[in-house]
């Protein structure tokens, strides 16, 4: 089920900006036949509605010294978990982090040079208050079907 | 593969791009005491070497209706062939699946619809004769961003 308030206008635009976003508001208007006014308009909307919730430019870790990449799963305390995600998304080399339900209460997806900054990164994430427990998972052979969805 | 050495303005165009990808040159050049078509070239290489793969937008999959990311860690045999990451790789809503070590043998990232696809698909692995385990995760709430992905060296 596609959310039914957005029209074609909004997915032409979504579609293009997540493969480049970085095309002109003209261009995208020149495609859509209308003025990029309208396209302006729209783009500023769907950020207010949260529907783009970000912008960013997606680095090859390999190029510049990273050898892989690690999923950590956090346990926190109870009730703390906003408070520990919003520490964990502001370590560099931390790619994405989310709450999440299940075994673990927050997800983090990181680049990792070698292990002694996995250990690292794990000891800060451990000496963090109210984070009781880190589950890792070193990532090898990883196919990204559809990166346009998730950033990695 | 040769890492590529980034100097102070090529990282300077990543921060800002990793912030806001739509950052102009301009301001970019501004803040580097640049001109804005040095930062274009600079730009154009970085994505020519790959160090820059894209940039792009990040859509909350749930605001769209598209359902929510799950993230399953799955537990297998000592001895399993690529015909499981196969199988994994064919399941509607696949975004990611990766082997790893350590918690898991193999972790798989999915967006589904609904609780029902979300069993269905973790029904098709776990029904996997080298399967021991299916672990089911849910992001709730939205994705978040590090501002900072990389440490440069």
């Amino acid at each position: 089920m596609i959310n039914m308030n957005l029209d074609k206008i909004d997915t032409t635009i979504l579609e293009i900006l997540k493969n480049d976003a970085r095309t002109s508001f003209r261009e995208i208007a020149r495609k859509l036949k209308v003025s990029p006014d309208t396209i302006i308009n729209r783009f500023e909307r769907l950020k207010k509605q949260e529907i783009i919730i970000d912008s960013t430019v997606v680095i090859d870790p390999k190029k510049i010294g990273y050898s892989f990449i690690a999923r950590f799963g956090i346990k926190v305390k109870p009730a703390y978990s906003t408070q520990v995600l919003e520490k964990v998304i502001s370590i560099p080399s931390v790619i994405v982090a989310s709450k999440i339900v299940g075994n673990f209460d927050l997800i983090s997806i990181s680049v990792i040079k070698n292990f002694n900054h996995l250990y690292k990164l794990r000891d800060t994430i451990l000496d963090m208050p109210y984070v009781e427990k880190i589950e890792i998972g070193m990532w090898i052979e990883t196919m990204k079907l559809y990166p346009q969805y998730f950033l990695i | 593969m040769s890492v590529i050495k980034l100097d102070t303005i090529d990282e300077k165009i990543i921060r800002m791009l990793q912030v806001d990808a739509r950052t102009s040159f301009k301001k970019i050049a501004d803040q580097c005491n640049r001109s804005a078509d040095i930062i274009k070239n600079r730009y154009n290489k970085m994505k020519k070497n790959g160090i820059i793969r894209r940039s792009t937008i990040v859509i909350d999959p749930k605001k769209m209706g598209l359902g929510n990311l799950v993230m399953m860690g799955i537990r297998i045999d000592q001895h399993y062939s690529d015909s499981i990451l196969n199988t994994i790789k064919k399941i509607p809503g696949i975004l990611v699946v990766t082997r790893s070590i350590g918690q898991y043998d193999l972790e798989a990232i999915f967006l589904l619809e609904n609780i029902e696809k979300i069993g269905t698909a973790k029904e098709i692995i776990a029904d996997l004769p080298e399967v021991r385990n299916v672990d089911v995760n849910i992001f709730v709430d939205k994705p978040l961003l590090c501002p900072k992905n990389f440490e440069f060296e």
